[in-house]
């Protein structure tokens, strides 16, 4: 093919195709996934997952500038994708190499998919109760929606706008414009306690992040305008789920700093709720919750039990944990996962190892060619 | 010739009425610590106990208990089965032996107790110590786990073990005599029933005539400001030891007797089940049975014993559901493991193995290739007919905790050996199977010590198809990749020892090479399965998981020796070396990653259990570098 002929004259393409920088590479992720693993320990692993294998580049000890496995992934995927160009000979002798390393790109690509597609959130159901939307387990969100009167309730849809406070600059106004007013996040911190309180008005402390994800706490400071007139501070924390409400003179708007909520396509109902122990220990052997999934009025039943989860469409749902409340009333908490590359690692696994049962399998039989010989 | 035999059957009808009548009513004698013992407990070995979730014979029972607390299977010279039966049946008799082990000293000195070198206490001794043993152990049980120190969870540890032995003491003191129910009054014997001329009974004797002491109680209560004669004062004390015993001795955690209701699945203790329902025939007639095998052991009557055992035997199996019925019908497999010790004599042949062939490392003879090869696969027999019984048993595939883990790799290496040699006839295989058998088998053995090795799973290792094969494909990887790290080391001996042996070393190295590729394909397999399950079970392929990232590593550290080699980095010699090393990376995925005590995998920290894998990583650093300077001055290179 001449067009590979062209390419084999690239200087930088025939570079790329090394097979030092894939060593190099192989090397780098064997060390940061050590790395990775012993820091958890200490950090957890949301702040090592986000360190070692999710950054470009970080500071490993602290001072020592280091390629995160993001990295160190899109270099091995250039490096395999000029491998393919350029040493490929597609003679059937490297049809297992070839195979592989076509595996191998996409376990690469599916990484990248499933890092920028997936969604984890969760939903804890008591007996009876239902719901449409799923929790995160550590993002949160500034939810804004207007205060309706309670015989209203049922009747008015609610329209809730959702701030992400790591992505507001502190100082700066964002319009809200569903209730035409501004807001201004002043002061953000991922973990703080409250230090003093008198009413709606608190001090705030900021906290070490800790090593479990979930068991931090925000609290944020927000000033709004609305009709060009600025008032006070709204004081808000991760703790308290009761709403701000702000009296804007036609209506009122509730501010509530939250979890994120992510919608769901459909509403889940926990119909019952069955745990078994192995016999005379407290070691669970079963969890199961048996569920109604309700789309367009039209509900239909599954039992969500460890290892058989629930499927609708892109979304999964399994069954997680659980709690005892009093009087009985047990909860069941479900992890959603919402994830429209989930294909793909599957497909990526087959071909690789098909690649390898070729590869091994005629290196074997050309060896004991060989001896015969 | 029939005046013989009739003076025969009357004398046979005579002893059997005499042992029927005598079993109702010869109580255990007080004063005599000691207890006649019977010669032989096989009729106690098969009995069933539900223990830890699973339906398992006395006799494992009794070997986990001992195993538990002391470390050791048996105790001096009986076996943990003659001690358990002197333990429950005169419980007295054992609190002065040393079965507790507790491994620091620091905590002996803070209950005021002697430390000794051999680590082993006694009830007495450490009872003695009892409420400050209890105030530590509730201090550091408000501690978050992660935070706890080895001394902290020794502490725990041994606290639980004597809470556990202290209650389990008390499972059959229903059946024994007791100062609580002596009665030095004949008239309240009497009054009671009971058999004249006896002082001492126990609670069983004074249950069976609650209803009299029932009425007695009532009579009693209608006298008002008279003073009580000792009949009225007998009935006051046997009614509040009474009461005292039934909430003493209840909640004992020993899973003896079953159930009646079948969805219940539970199994309670002798005093548990009389608080349930000793006027239900069948309860009522099983703990009559289990009172009289205790009486048995104490009198030293082997057949009332052997007798009493079947009847509760033939009474229970009776009546429990299906399921539990199925799991009894594998009491006697199990006793035979238990006997067959499969994994003991495999290991034993194994070692033997090696010995033959050092012996030969000084003068070769043609009959030791020859007894090497049968002993090493009369071993690999035994290792898989104990395998066999595994999942025959447990009804599941055989890797389900970390000992299995380590006999079924063990067995797979020794499989891989076997073949190596098939194909290649130098010994290299041979040596291989030996040495992996054997050490798989020791680090096993280090594995069971706490216990029962046949447990029950928690919920989310449910048998599933995903789970089943990712964890038998990484097992396979394992065995493929040490299997290539011992011949790493075999490679680097050869090369020292004949440097100039092409052949022999071209051989050594072509099979390495394919037994890495072999570990890097199932490792790799094994890892992506994992990935699998997760995705099935709890919506991600993968999280970073401290033993998710091990597999990873292991796939990863291969494939850089492959490439190392290919891009040709390394010679003949460095992918000898690089197997080493994965040697080691297979270690560290296999459970140096659980003493980090984090992620979905950990099972605990193990002092011992890191102590020994850092000397192992010590000595093989050693081992690579004096080899490679070595060889450096030979030549070869890396």
């Amino acid at each position: 093919m001449s067009f590979r002929r062209k390419l084999l004259t690239v200087r930088p393409v025939v570079w790329l195709a090394s097979i030092k920088i894939t060593l190099v590479c192989l090397l780098l992720l064997f060390f940061l996934t050590l790395g990775g693993t012993i820091a958890q320990v200490s950090d957890g692993l949301y702040v090592a997952q986000q360190l070692y294998f999710e950054s470009f580049f970080f500071l490993l000890f602290g001072f020592l500038p280091f390629p995160g496995a993001q990295l160190v992934m899109w270099v091995l995927f250039v490096n395999l994708v000029c491998v393919a160009l350029v040493r490929f000979t597609f003679q059937w002798r490297q049809a297992g190499i070839m195979i592989i390393h076509s595996g191998l790109l996409l376990f690469l690509v599916s990484g990248y998919v499933t890092m920028h597609s997936t969604t984890e959130s969760q939903v804890t159901l008591a007996e009876g109760q239902a719901s449409n939307v799923s929790l995160a387990y550590h993002d949160w969100e500034i939810a804004l929606w207007e205060d309706i009167p309670q015989k209203e309730a049922s009747t008015r849809e609610r329209n809730i706008v959702s701030l992400d406070p790591l992505t507001m600059t502190n100082g700066r106004s964002y319009p809200v414009n569903e209730f035409q007013m501004g807001l201004t996040l002043k002061k953000y911190y991922k973990n703080c306690q409250i230090t003093k309180r008198s009413g709606a008005v608190m001090e705030f402390e900021q906290l070490e992040l800790s090593p479990e994800a979930e068991k931090n706490s925000p609290c944020a400071v927000l000033s709004y305008e609305a009709q060009g007139q600025k008032t006070a501070d709204i004081y808000l924390h991760g703790d308290l789920d009761v709403a701000r409400t702000i009296d804007l003179g036609e209506k009122k708007i509730n501010v509530l700093l939250r979890l994120k909520r992510y919608p769901l396509p459909f509403i889940i109902k926990l119909k019952d709720f069955k745990k078994e122990e192995h016999p005379g220990t407290t070691t669970p052997r079963s969890f199961e919750s048996l569920v109604e999934v309700i789309e367009n009025g039209a509900g239909r039943e599954k039992l969500i039990q460890m290892n058989e989860p629930l499927r609708f469409n892109e979304f999964t749902l399994y069954q997680a944990s659980f709690t005892e409340g009093s009087r009985g009333r047990e909860t069941s908490t479900f992890a959603v996962v919402k994830n429209s590359g989930r294909v793909l690692p599957y497909i990526s696994t087959f071909v690789t190892f098909f690649g390898l049962m070729v590869h091994f399998g005629m290196a074997a039989v050309r060896t004991k060619r060989r001896k015969h010989v | 010739m029939f005046k013989k035999i009739s003076a025969l059957f009357m004398l046979g009808v005579l002893s059997l009425g005499w042992v029927l009548t005598s079993s109702a009513n010869v109580m255990c004698p007080l004063d005599n610590l000691k207890p006649k013992q019977v010669r032989s407990l096989d009729a106690l070995k098969s009995v069933a106990v539900l223990n830890q979730g699973r339906i398992k014979p006395f006799e494992t029972f009794a070997k986990t208990f001992l195993l538990q607390l002391s470390g050791r299977d048996h105790y001096k010279k009986q076996s943990a089965l003659e001690w358990m039966a002197k333990f429950l049946f005169a419980p007295r008799s054992t609190y002065n032996d040393k079965v507790f082990l507790v491994n620091h000293p620091e905590i002996l000195e803070a209950l005021k107790v002697k430390p000794v070198k051999n680590r082993k206490y006694s009830y007495n001794q450490l009872n003695a110590g009892y409420e400050k043993l209890e105030e530590l152990a509730r201090v550091i049980s408000q501690i978050d786990d992660k935070k706890q120190s080895v001394v902290d969870k020794e502490i725990l540890r041994v606290f639980s073990n004597v809470v556990l032995y202290s209650r389990l003491s008390g499972a059959f003191t229903f059946a024994l005599a007791h100062p609580d129910f002596t009665l030095n009054s004949p008239e309240t014997v009497k009054a009671l029933g009971l058999p004249e001329g006896q002082t001492e009974f126990s609670y069983y004797d004074i249950l069976n005539k609650s209803h009299v002491l029932a009425k007695l109680a009532h009579e009693r209560s209608k006298l008002k400001d008279v003073a009580f004669s000792p009949l009225q004062k007998d009935t006051a004390n046997l009614l509040s030891a009474m009461s005292f015993w039934e909430q003493h001795y209840a909640q004992c955690p020993f899973g003896l007797i079953p159930s009646l209701s079948v969805e219940d699945e539970q199994w309670m203790s002798p005093m548990d089940t009389i608080l349930i329902g000793f006027q239900v025939p069948e309860y009522q007639e099983e703990i009559k049975h289990l009172r009289d095998a205790a009486v048995a052991y104490w009198n030293g009557e082997q057949l009332a014993f052997n007798a009493a055992l079947r009847l509760y035997n033939e009474s229970t199996v009776k009546r429990i559901s299906a399921k539990e019925r199925k799991a009894v019908s594998k009491i006697p497999m199990e006793l035979f493991y238990n006997r067959f010790n499969g994994l003991f004599w495999a290991g034993m042949f194994y070692s033997l193995g090696l010995l033959v062939f050092l012996l030969s490392l000084f003068s070769e003879k043609p009959w030791m290739y020859r007894v090497m090869t049968v002993l090493t696969v009369i071993g690999f027999a035994a290792h898989l007919a104990a395998l066999a019984l595994r999942v025959i048993i447990m009804s599941r595939p055989p890797v389900s905790n970390l000992f299995e883990t380590f006999v079924f790799v063990g067995a797979f290496c020794v499989f891989m050996g076997l073949i190596l040699e098939r194909i290649n006839r130098s010994w290299i295989g041979l040596i291989v199977a030996n040495v992996c058998g054997f050490i798989m088998l020791i680090i096993a053995g280090k594995f069971s010590n706490d216990g029962d090795t046949m447990q029950m799973l928690i919920a989310v290792l449910n048998s599933n198809f995903w789970l089943s094969t990712h964890v038998i494909a990484i097992t396979i990887g394992y065995a493929g990749c040490c299997v290539a790290g011992i011949m790493g080391h075999i490679y680097v001996l050869q090369a020292l020892s004949q440097p100039k042996n092409q052949k022999r070393l071209d051989n050594t190295y072509q099979n390495m090479l394919g037994v890495l590729g072999f570990g890097l394909m199932m490792s790799f397999l094994g890892t992506a399965l994992g990935g699998v399950w997760a995705d099935q079970s709890w919506g991600r392929f993968w999280g970073w998981d401290p033993k998710e990232n091990g597999a990873l590593m292991i796939v990863l550290w291969s494939a850089i020796v492959f490439h190392a080699k290919i891009a040709k980095v390394i010679n003949p010699l460095g992918v000898a070396v690089g197997c080493i090393l994965t040697l080691m990376v297979v270690m560290w995925a296999w459970f140096g990653v659980n003493l980090l005590s984090i992620g979905l995998h950990s099972y605990g920290f193990a002092s011992g259990i890191a102590g020994s894998l850092i000397l192992y990583v010590i000595a093989e650093i050693i081992f690579i570098s004096v080899t490679v300077i070595l060889l450096g001055r030979k030549g070869i290179k890396m």
